[in-house]
């Protein structure tokens, strides 16, 4: 069954029902946990290193890639916008960005792409802020056409200005753009923008205006469209089946090794892990589900597994800080002591080689504006029996705290149908329970947790993930008592847990406003620790991206936590 | 013939109120169970919920509503899918193609299969074929058909290539054809089979007890013994008298079957990624999809009752007995 | 007026021994009395799991994990959370069997009820309740369950509502049909003309008549209703947890297959077919006990 994702946006709030089992997104390399794991146990496969070496690649050949879910279709800023699948499989490979996700000094950040001929210039004055971009003169859409300034303005507009729009957050600060030259695109910004790196990439891609201004965007886009400034191009969208890639001739940049890539479409897990291990396909994305990381750790012949633990994705208990028993701050944190976040990381990573809880609300893929203040939270019977007395709790007959007559009972609310979190949940349960707390599960359905449940505070624990999409940091979004749903914001935000904290909202306003990268650094993580010593909800663990490659596929394979697994799909060579 | 015609309008007309009551009903039911603009309540413009709340007419009441939409889907607009944008009808219509399929070969292949079973079964009552045949008749009305296509995965399409190294698996699992193919061919075959046996296995073995039954009942009837005692050679008692007669409710039993057959693919279509009815449908209940769910289940009905339509009509071709009224 | 008056007595000791002969039947029919046996040993051993399994419910081993049968005392090993496998079948057989049997009965109950009042009265009546059964038919009944189930929340007791809803209308045309071709026999004729009230007659008279077709349709009604459940688990609209069921253990499992953890698929797949087995074998003997030509098998 899909699941559904939260993914927040800096400064503003989105709540995508993105439609992916697990993630958005995990870090390729040596940082922060990455790394090749051989199924252990399997036993029967060879050992293989991530990176076949180049001088065997071969030219040409078909890659069969399993993919979990379809795409509902490809208007990549509305009504499909926030499909992690659909970006990853289409979106990234075949339209151009501004800036990209990179691994720098060992931090994902965001780099000039390939369509820029260099860093933006950037000037802050009278309180606004210009950006200009200069355009690689080589950069062309596949149709000959030069990417050039109008295309800027174009999609700056498109997503300003558009009806049923995702997601405007940074757009809606854009005064005005000014295309003094086909190359040359400068945009007004009407206060400063920290993130600003994010526009015209993050989430959204550059659109080619020469194709499509005075059209229906939406029209012409969501069945897939032709056009192409990435490497690849879509060739064939067959609904229900597959995705058809070919490379884009025109393609200024290093040009696809692989003739096609096709990505068949296998929503159940069992049939998509068969048909890797018969070949049908030759790589999988799986969500990180219990049965798929048995699958890996039983071992999959002649297979490879990539496994990033430093993703942007944060599973966390959120706690209702405005309903009993977590209104209080003394029971929020007796919960923190109670669970044992590292066996249940242990319980449902430990097979991929992740075993380090969460310490942070800000994931790994932000790993530079992230601290790690919950590490004082372990399990602590002791702790929990101290901090409950302290506050006037007593254990009652059947070993439940109580006070004033009001046990500590409450239930849990989580996706249904998602087998991790539903064996999350009765970990906590018992967890819980050894430590006097009463724990019900009252799962839901996506739709109502997210459009009902969650904003609208009618829960009092909570299990779902949030997601970075880009290495910018987005704490106002959850925690900002400015982004707590209500009627005056249109019930936009998503501090669904209604956290208040003094001082907080002051510095993730200037981790939002400040273009002074070091200046925010130091605000978030300051905010980071105020949030800890709150203690608001808990997170519990960064959920791992893993990547199966068959041993024929060779080239630089590895996951990027924002772009996803097949952000360098050009490099990919088959033998 | 036109008394045959006149029973098949008549029949129809019947099922006119009927179907659409339970259209009406189910309407109601997925109006009550989804909000039809969730999707678009979770991003920020509250004034595109508002505009699409009027465009649809979603404020007025649930029977005005009901006529609106009944207005359109006549006039062949059947809206706008909420998860894809796209168009319902043409939604419905690439899913059909993958379901009927499935079904034809499926129910072609069970009813033949069923009623050779049947037969031999019937005339070779008591006999060791006859236990086995039946007993796994039994096994096969009783598995769980997910759990059923799984196993027939692992060991017909898994086990080939990494227990025997095989360089590919006899039989395919993923969809009907392979991307690039099409038409009908080896590759197409190949993809069927394992789908076509997860869909018949309960079915052939509940026809095969059918037909076996129906058979018995015809054989130890009057006439069949009456040919006996004629002379009549036993293969041709059984062929033509005996056959003939218990063909009658065997068809109708299988026309019915194949109209609830019609939305109960979803476990095959989910297991072998196939595009059809079964999942638009868990797609679309997974989304809260209200414009597609409505229509689908409309379509899915309509089935129900031509199948049913089609089963009295073969009842009262192949049965003597019973004249047209 | 004294003749008739003795005719109650007789007709209950013929129905005696009638009931005589069906047991008699039905106790030689080998299968079905080993799918007896062995159904109310499942029964016996799911709804006794207090007593009889290993280990309570839900006690999770994170440390241990999933071990395969035959470990540390665990004769069907463990799952993911080091529960011991053997216990959560019997504990989820609760659940299966609670949904099985009970459907069974509130769909019987409620087919017979309509379909015997529809046969019985005739008129509108049946009209209505006839057209009512057609309404269910034409519906897609796995989608109208994943509807139903999705609006109302998946508990056992809504699963169990839902699917009696669905699963009364077959059994109400049979009902129906029986009734109609008994309101037309003298017996019942000659307690109309004694003055005997509807209820009476329907009570004392159809329902008697109506047994083998009820009891075959129960046995079958429970067979359906474990098989229907563990799709909707597979589907993702079963019993959620703690609750589990047989369909939920073995949807819980289905991704494991091909791994050393693949006994956790059959387990409850084989508790399934078995029990769907019995109840068909125990269907079959009694449609046959009840079968006035009496065949065997």
């Amino acid at each position: 069954m899909p699941d559904f994702l939260l993914a927040r946006r800096r400064g503003h709030t989105a709540l995508i029902a993105a439609l992916l089992a697990v993630g958005v997104s995990a870090c390729g390399g040596s940082s922060g946990g990455g790394g090749t794991v051989n199924g252990a146990g399997g036993g029967d496969n060879a050992s293989s290193t991530s990176d076949t070496s180049a001088s065997s690649a071969a030219r040409g050949g078909t890659l069969v890639v399993g993919a979990e879910q379809e795409p509902d279709c490809a208007d990549w800023i509305a009504v499909c916008a926030g499909n992690i699948w659909g970006s990853y499989m289409m979106q990234t490979t075949t339209l151009p960005t501004a800036f990209d996700t990179r691994e720098v000094d060992g931090s994902w950040t965001l780099v000039p792409s390939e369509v820029l001929a260099g860093e933006p210039e950037v000037v802050v004055r009278g309180g606004k802020q210009t950006i200009t971009y200069e355009i690689d003169p080589r950069a062309v859409w596949s149709d000959g056409e030069p990417i050039s300034s109008a295309d800027f303005a174009y999609t700056a507009t498109q997503i300003r200005d558009g009806e049923g729009i995702f997601d405007k957050t940074g757009y809606d600060q854009i005064e005005k753009v000014e295309t003094p030259d086909e190359k040359t695109a400068v945009v007004t910004m009407r206060s400063t923008y920290g993130p600003w790196r994010a526009l015209f990439g993050g989430s959204y891609s550059l659109l080619p205006a020469h194709l499509l201004r005075g059209k229906d965007r939406n029209a012409l886009m969501k069945d897939g469209y032709s056009f192409s400034g990435g490497p690849w191009k879509i060739e064939k969208w067959q609904k229900g089946n597959s995705v058809t890639l070919v490379p884009n001739d025109r393609y200024w940049g290093a040009k696809p090794k692989l003739d096609k890539v096709v990505f068949q479409f296998i929503p159940d897990t069992a049939a998509a892990f068969q048909a890797l291990k018969s070949g049908q396909v030759q790589s999988l994305y799986p969500s990180p589900q219990v049965d798929a990381i048995s699958q890996i750790k039983n071992g999959i012949p002649n297979t490879r597994v990539e496994v990033d633990a430093a993703t942007g994705n944060l599973e966390a208990l959120w706690m209702n800080n405005a309903r009993f028993p977590f209104d209080s701050k003394a029971v929020r944190e007796a919960v923190a002591y109670a669970v044992d976040r590292e066996a249940i990381v242990e319980r449902l990573y430990g097979p991929l080689g992740v075993e380090d809880p969460a310490q942070s609300f800000v994931t790994p893929l932000v790993g530079a504006f992230a601290g790690s203040d919950f590490s004082r939270f372990s399990a602590d019977p002791a702790k929990v029996d101290e901090i409950m007395e302290a506050d006037g709790w007593a254990r009652d007959g059947s070993g439940i705290w109580a006070k004033d007559g009001r046990a500590a009972e409450f239930s849990i609310v989580s996706l249904a149908g998602n087998k991790r979190r539903e064996l999350t949940e009765q970990i906590l349960q018992q967890q819980l329970g050894e430590a006097g707390f009463k724990m019900t599960i009252a799962n839901t359905t996506p739709a109502e947790l997210f459009g009902k449940v969650a904003p609208s505070g009618d829960y009092q624990l909570g299990l779902w993930t949030l997601i970075d999409q880009y290495p910018e940091p987005s704490l106002s979004a959850t925690f900002s008592s400015r982004s707590i749903p209500t009627e005056a914001n249109g019930n936009s935000g998503i501090n669904f847990m209604r956290a208040r904290i003094p001082g907080v909202d002051e510095l993730l306003g200037t981790v939002d406003r400040s273009t002074d990268q070091a200046q925010r650094r130091a605000a978030s993580l300051e905010a980071d620790a105020l949030i800890a010593a709150d203690v608001p909800s808990l997170p519990i663990a960064t959920v791992p991206n893993v990547l199966m490659t068959s041993d024929s596929i060779g080239g630089p394979v590895s996951i990027n936590p924002s772009e996803g697994p097949w952000w360098n799909l050009e490099e990919w060579t088959r033998g | 013939m036109a008394s045959l015609l006149r029973f098949s309008l008549r029949r129809f007309a019947w099922s006119v109120p009927v179907v659409l009551l339970a259209s009406f009903l189910l309407f109601w039911a997925v109006r009550a169970t989804f909000d039809p603009v969730a999707k678009l309540r979770q991003g920020r413009d509250a004034g595109a919920v508002q505009r699409e709340i009027e465009r649809l007419g979603l404020d007025r009441s649930v029977p005005e509503q009901y006529l609106l939409w009944m207005k359109g889907f006549v006039t062949g607009d059947w809206g706008t899918s909420t998860r894809t944008g796209g168009s319902v009808s043409s939604l419905i219509g690439q899913a059909l193609w993958p379901t009927v399929q499935l079904m034809f070969w499926g129910v072609l292949l069970a009813a033949f299969v069923a009623l050779a079973i049947g037969v031999y079964t019937a005339v070779r009552q008591y006999s060791a074929g006859d236990y086995v045949l039946s007993t796994l008749a039994y096994v096969g009305i009783s598995l769980p058909a997910f759990w059923f296509g799984l196993m027939l995965i692992q060991v017909l399409a898994v086990w080939p290539v990494q227990s025997l190294g095989w360089s590919e698996p006899p039989f395919y699992f993923v969809g009907l054809h392979t991307p690039g193919q099409s038409g009908f061919n080896l590759d197409y075959l190949r993809h069927l089979a394992l789908p076509l046996a997860t869909l018949t296995v309960t079915l052939t073995a509940s026809w095969s007890r059918f037909a076996r039954t129906a058979m018995l009942d015809t054989l130890s009837s009057d006439y069949v013994r009456t040919a006996r005692a004629k002379g009549v050679p036993p293969l041709a008692v059984v062929m033509r008298h005996a056959l003939r007669n218990a063909l009658a409710p065997f068809v109708t039993i299988v026309a019915l079957d194949t109209g609830v057959l019609f939305g109960g693919l979803i476990v095959t279509e989910q297991i072998y990624s196939i595009p059809g009815m079964g999942r638009l449908f868990l797609q679309s209940l997974q989304a809260g999809d209200v414009f597609v769910l409505v229509p689908w289940m409309f379509v899915v009905a309509l089935a129900v009752v031509f199948f049913n339509l089609l089963a009295d009509v073969s009842y009262a071709l192949l049965d003597p007995k019973v004249k047209l009224r | 007026m004294s003749a008739q008056l003795e005719t109650p007595p007789v007709a209950a000791e013929r129905a005696r021994s009638q009931w005589r002969v069906v047991a008699r039947r039905f106790r030689r029919h080998r299968l079905a009395m080993a799918g007896t046996v062995v159904l109310l040993l499942l029964i016996v051993c799911c709804f006794g799991a207090g007593v009889i399994a290993p280990y309570p419910q839900n006690e999770q081993d994170l440390l241990v994990g999933a071990v395969g049968p035959g470990t540390d005392g665990h004769l069907l090993g463990t799952d993911n959370l080091g529960r011991d496998f053997l216990s959560e079948l019997l504990y989820a057989g609760r659940i299966s069997l609670s949904i099985g049997l009970a459907v069974a009965v509130l769909s019987t109950l409620i087919g017979t009820l309509l379909g015997a009042l529809a046969g019985y009265l005739g008129g509108w009546v049946e009209e209505l309740i006839m057209r009512i059964v057609d309404l269910f038919l034409i519906v897609p009944a796995i989608a109208v369950l994943a509807l139903a189930l999705r609006g109302l929340g998946s508990s056992p007791l809504t699963i169990i509502l839902v699917l009696s809803a669905i699963g009364w209308t077959s059994i109400a045309r049979v009902a129906r049909s029986q009734v109609v071709s008994l309101r037309e026999k003298e017996f019942i004729e000659a307690s109309k003309l004694l003055g005997a009230s509807t209820t009476r007659i329907i009570v004392r008279h159809m329902l008697p008549n109506l047994a083998g077709v009820i009891a075959v349709n129960v046995s079958l009604a429970v067979a359906a209703a474990i098989i229907v459940e563990s799709t909707l688990s597979f589907l993702g609209f079963g019993v959620q947890p703690p609750q589990s069921s047989w369909g939920q253990l073995l949807s819980d499992a289905a991704g494991l297959l091909g791994t050393d953890q693949t006994y956790l698929l059959i387990f409850p797949g084989v508790f399934i077919l078995v029990t769907v087995l019995c109840v068909n074998f125990i269907g079959d003997g009694l449609r046959d006990a009840f079968d006035q030509r009496a065949r065997r098998r």
